[in-house]
């Protein structure tokens, strides 16, 4: 199946390079969503051999990764990685994401890091995470064991029957409501999420756990 | 009173603004007239503020300008959801047409 890999990107210019090779060694197509960096993040994603495309100006997450959908399905991908540009996430770890689509039939792959492992993870990070799991059990009544990890595999097939319409983070939280109502056939796996200095830096606050919420009750 | 004048000429000032904007066709004739309402009955309360006093008692509330006040916040917020709305709307238009412009450059760029 034509597999793709997609890294949005906002102002990662110090470890966009390095990720890209790492997936690149692998073999995959790469896409870079530039969610309108204002540093070198797009050229050094040219560069290391990715397909950039490029919005204009800062979007937000959910909207470089809508982009991405949209890209993959004129370009007939079958299937869709959703990868870090921070340097978060292993690259070797893709195949074990891709793994159940391919063989075992699932639709889309959720990455875990309370399965696998969370590294130096910040103790308000873990806590935050702990609460968005049990407003994801409320509200979609999934049992996971993580909520909002990044590090996913989907079928576009199962993609395009869905609607994303959060630009931000929210958007996370959104695939997950539409796992529930579509009754997606989905799997977690354990993944390792490395907390470093500079991902926890370019990461999310915890605070923005606030606008998430606030994107998903008030705004729609 | 002063106030009333100062109130007064103010308010006639946004109400020729208002007409200016229909003339330019910024606003429609229906929009036109639901401020137009709004700023005459605002004159009618500041020039007879026993009105408010008035219809306050009918409708159990103490004094006129509480009843004023009242009005004021429910149409604000009213307005605000609105405003709140319409910019949900805009952000969505942004966000497709910077995602249409991304992917057509990608288009351009392979054709070259």
């Amino acid at each position: 199946m034509k597999i793709l890999v997609l890294i949005p990107a906002y102002n990662e210019e110090s470890t966009i390079g390095e990720v890209i090779r790492d997936v690149r060694t692998l073999g995959f197509d790469i896409l870079v969503v530039d969610d309108g960096s204002n540093d070198k993040t797009a050229e050094l994603a040219k560069n290391n051999g990715a397909v950039v495309l490029s919005h204009q100006i800062n979007r937000g997450q959910g909207a470089a990764i809508s982009t991405g959908i949209a890209y993959a399905q004129n370009k007939n991908y079958e299937i869709m990685v959703f990868f870090d540009a921070d340097g978060q996430m292993k690259a070797a770890e893709i195949k074990n994401l891709l793994q159940p689509i391919l063989s075992a039939g699932y639709e889309a792959v959720l990455g875990s890091r309370f399965l696998g492992r969370a590294e130096n993870i910040p103790l308000a990070k873990l806590l935050t995470l702990k609460l968005a799991l049990l407003f994801t059990k409320f509200t979609t009544d999934l049992k996971l064991t993580d909520s909002h990890n990044g590090f996913q595999a989907w079928k576009l097939s199962t993609l395009a029957k869905i609607n994303l319409t959060q630009d931000r983070q929210a958007y996370a939280s959104e695939l997950l409501e539409e796992i529930a109502a579509n009754k997606i056939k989905y799997q977690e796996v354990p993944v390792t999420i490395a907390y470093t200095v500079y991902s926890r830096r370019k990461g999310q606050s915890v605070f923005n756990a606030f606008n998430i919420l606030w994107d998903l009750i008030i705004k729609r | 009173m002063l106030i009333q004048i100062i109130l007064i000429v103010a308010i006639i000032l946004i109400i020729l603004r208002l007409i200016y904007k229909l003339r330019g066709r910024d606003i429609g004739l229906g929009q036109f007239s639901i401020w137009l309402i709004i700023w005459l009955m605002a004159i009618l309360v500041i020039w007879y503020p026993k009105i408010t006093s008035y219809l306050a008692t009918k409708v159990g509330i103490g004094r006129g300008v509480d009843l004023v006040i009242y009005i004021s916040i429910i149409v604000v917020f009213y307005l605000m959801f609105r405003l709140l709305l319409r910019i949900e709307k805009i952000e969505r238009h942004i966000t497709g047409l910077v995602r249409e412009m991304a992917l057509k450059n990608n288009n351009q760029e392979n054709e070259e």
